[in-house]
């Protein structure tokens, strides 16, 4: 590969709040919901509008979307940063006269958005602009039907992910223990001081490189983690115990599920849950793309012919493993991220709508 | 009877299903098959250290060593051993063919093709006829011919616009040090009719020198034509100049935006020739590579090409002004590394404002690639061809 940019660092994300799909107002979805990086970016622009307008203090309004953002957003965006302006004794208006004009272009670069403020009073045009990190878990807007997916980020990073799992850490009351399966190592990463710390790595030796399409499974109450190629044990909430050793055989059994047919499309990613919100039993699948295109997970119900029980959750990516928790109501999810190339780790849980 | 007319029905029926819900190609990748890429470029030699001909050998030669080397060196050269990479050499004929076959020891998982066949020296008209033919599985095509291949059936795969085409004013020439003239000639071009004609709609006029996608502020720099502006700035000129356009000999592309720009020249009465450069003096300056020289042939402005070297905004910018700089004389302090949106913008807008340097439109990366290539994913800017994660379709037929 050419040079390739920083496009990630390892970094844990642990998510502030579940995706949740219950239906919000549209009052609730008031300046309040903006995540507090947008606010700081705004407040930022507010203090850059208002030194660059100086000596004007009324304007017209002119707000424009070139973003991935959502109309929604935009919104609230424009409305937070009205109420920004005014608290620094600028008014909008919305006829003439006014002593200029004010026009924000929401954008966004390669990495960040891009907010951009530009001010017109007579000849004079001037340009300001803010950044923000486009990677803000969000909470979403839209409604959801009776059963309704959420997805729970757990962790990313720029490497291969085959697996994860939580457990609880024997050390610490109420702690857990992230466990994280790639290709060449299974990790440990107990929660500290508010983040996720890498507390043991176990190498994965093996005769001959990894396979390309490398799968892998973990199961945490048996303290094991399986390869086709390779096997690691112990007790995962004692991580000094996980020894790993390679396999004498290749065995894919157990790895690969047999495609099934649904509504037309050959479906070849799927999990069975148990039965929820008096609907059951309920599949979970991904959609028919490859490994370049957006995925989605979906419940459905196989009995007779397969029902859409749910939406379908997006992710922006294809998901590369999808594994049923013990739990049976969840499933644990391993994507990948088209936009920023990250591996990612979340839980699918299936939970009754309003 | 009634047994063979339950019979027909049920083959009728599972006839419509088979038509209704066409199988859907398996997402789970499989191995084994041999892709076959067609090349414009001859390429003489693999070795790292033997300089290519041409901008076109240096590519292709990139992307082969590519395949062959796991890892650049801080320069961006490969370093290693041949056959570090994802494939190995297996057959060698300079300037006709390669064959490498699939690394099984490679770190990072064996290809999922057993080999890929470089077929070099392939004219655009053969690469797109075989592509047409399903001859071969994986071909570059230029963009203004992306349309015409999409419409002759074959399956057209476009990156963002990561190519810049631009005027540049180069240093030293005493009609282009007005700026007056520089500013007239840059007003005059109009970039949206070079995209719908020429480039027929697959690119984007160019107002900056970062894509929108890259820097998010590309919008701030207008592509209108002022065919007006350029007359009145023009008659204001005394003695109007007469000056030359150079084009790199070998770009048909390049020679079809020269003229367009003679045309659009003519009409604010502004006197413009244009003029083939020879390829080896002019041909198109890749970020990293050599500046072009233009010293063998008179010329007062210059068509270029400006491949991103990254989708990071600061470093493509940053090499973009390494290239130009000499050329056009534009000096510019080194942008931080921690350099904001806003910073970027503000040096972007500098060298703009300067008037060296005329964008006029992004160019995509496009390819052609047949029906049972799957996994294919446009490489990002400065990225290589990702051709050990392609996998081939064994459900769908070649020739």
């Amino acid at each position: 590969m050419r040079r390739l940019p920083r496009l990630f660092s390892l970094r844990a994300v642990i998510t502030v709040a579940f995706l949740t799909f219950t239906a919000w107002s549209s009052q609730a979805q008031s300046a309040a919901q903006i995540p507090p990086e947008w606010n700081k970016a705004l407040d930022s622009l507010a203090d850059k509008i208002a030194t660059a307008a100086k000596p004007a203090r009324t304007f017209s309004l002119n707000v424009k979307n070139i973003s991935s953002l959502s109309g929604t957003d935009v919104a609230s965006l424009r409305e937070e940063l009205v109420s920004d302006l005014a608290a620094r004794k600028f008014r909008i208006t919305e006829k003439p006269p006014s002593d200029g004009q004010l026009q924000i272009s929401f954008s966004e670069s390669a990495e960040d958005y891009v907010w951009v403020a530009e001010i017109r009073r007579g000849d004079a045009h001037e340009v300001v602009m803010v950044s923000t990190a486009r990677d803000v878990v969000r909470k979403p807007s839209a409604a959801g039907p009776s059963i309704t997916l959420q997805r729970k980020a757990v962790w990313e990073q720029a490497g291969k992910i085959l697996d994860f799992g939580l457990v609880s850490d024997a050390g610490m009351e109420g702690g857990s223990i992230l466990v994280i399966l790639e290709p060449d190592k299974l990790s440990f990463h107990q929660y500290r001081s508010g983040e996720w710390q890498l507390t043991r790595a176990v190498a994965i030796a093996r005769a001959r490189p990894v396979q390309r399409d490398a799968r892998g499974r973990i199961d945490p109450p048996a303290g094991k983690a399986e390869m086709p190629d390779a096997e690691c044990s112990g007790n995962f909430q004692h991580p000094e115990t996980v020894t790993c050793s390679s396999a004498a055989a290749v065995q894919e059994v157990g790895f690969v599920t047999k495609p099934i047919s649904i509504q037309g499309h050959t479906v070849d990613s799927y999990v069975d849950l148990g039965a929820a919100c008096g609907i059951g039993p309920l599949t979970l699948i991904t959609g028919p793309g490859d490994w370049t295109e957006p995925d989605f997970v979906q419940a459905v119900r196989l009995k007779n012919q397969a029902d859409a029980a749910s939406e379908k959750l997006q992710f922006p990516g294809p998901i590369l493993a999808l594994w049923a928790s013990e739990d049976g109501k969840s499933a644990r999810v391993v994507s990948r991220n088209l936009q920023t190339g990250a591996y990612e780790a979340s839980i699918v849980a299936v939970s009754c709508g309003d | 009877m009634k047994l063979r007319l339950l019979l027909c029905l049920a083959v009728i029926s599972v006839a419509l299903a088979a038509v209704a819900a066409p199988l859907r190609p398996a997402r789970r990748p499989r191995y084994g098959g041999t892709l076959r890429v067609e090349i414009g470029a001859i390429v003489r030699s693999l070795d790292p250290s033997v300089a290519a001909a041409n901008p076109e050998e240096a590519d292709a030669k990139d992307e082969l060593d590519a395949l062959l080397y796991d890892r650049r060196g801080e320069s961006g050269t490969f370093v290693g051993a041949a056959g570090s990479g994802p494939f190995r050499l297996s057959a060698w004929e300079a300037g006709k063919s390669a064959v490498f076959a699939a690394n099984e020891d490679y770190r990072a998982g064996r290809p999922f093709v057993d080999s890929v066949e470089i077929q070099m020296g392939r004219s655009t008209h053969d690469r797109l006829l075989d592509l047409e033919l399903n001859k071969a599985d994986f071909a570059r095509i230029p963009a203004e011919l992306a349309r015409q291949a999409a419409d002759r059936g074959v399956r057209v795969s476009a990156s963002q616009p990561d190519e810049l085409l631009a005027l540049v004013f180069l240093a030293g020439r005493t009609a282009t040090e007005n700026a007056r003239v520089r500013e007239a000639i840059a007003r005059c071009i109009d970039r949206v009719a070079i995209v719908n004609f020429i480039l027929q709609k697959e690119g984007e006029p160019a107002g900056g020198l970062l894509p929108q996608w890259s820097s998010g502020t590309a919008f701030l720099f207008p592509t209108e034509t002022d065919a007006r502006a350029a007359k009145e700035i023009w008659s204001q000129i005394s003695p109007s100049p007469k000056l030359v356009l150079g084009y790199d000999s070998a770009d048909t592309l390049q020679q079809s935006v020269a003229e367009r720009i003679v045309v659009n020249a003519k009409e604010a009465g502004i006197s413009l020739v244009s003029r083939a450069m020879p390829n080896s003096s002019a041909a198109s300056a890749h970020t990293g590579s050599e500046a072009p020289r233009s010293d063998t042939i008179h010329v007062d402005a210059r068509l270029i090409r400006l491949r991103m070297p990254s989708p990071t905004a600061r470093i493509s910018l940053a090499a973009f002004v390494d290239t130009l700089g000499p050329m056009a004389g534009i000096e510019a302090d080194p942008l931080p590394e921690n350099a904001s949106p806003e910073d970027i913008y503000n040096w972007e807008r500098g060298i703009i404002n300067s008037g060296r340097v005329a964008p006029l439109v992004w160019l995509p990366q496009v390819y052609g690639l047949s029906a049972r290539v799957r996994d294919w994913k446009q490489p990002a800017a400065g990225e290589s061809w990702p051709l050990a994660y392609v996998w081939l379709d064994s459900t769908t037929e070649t020739h």
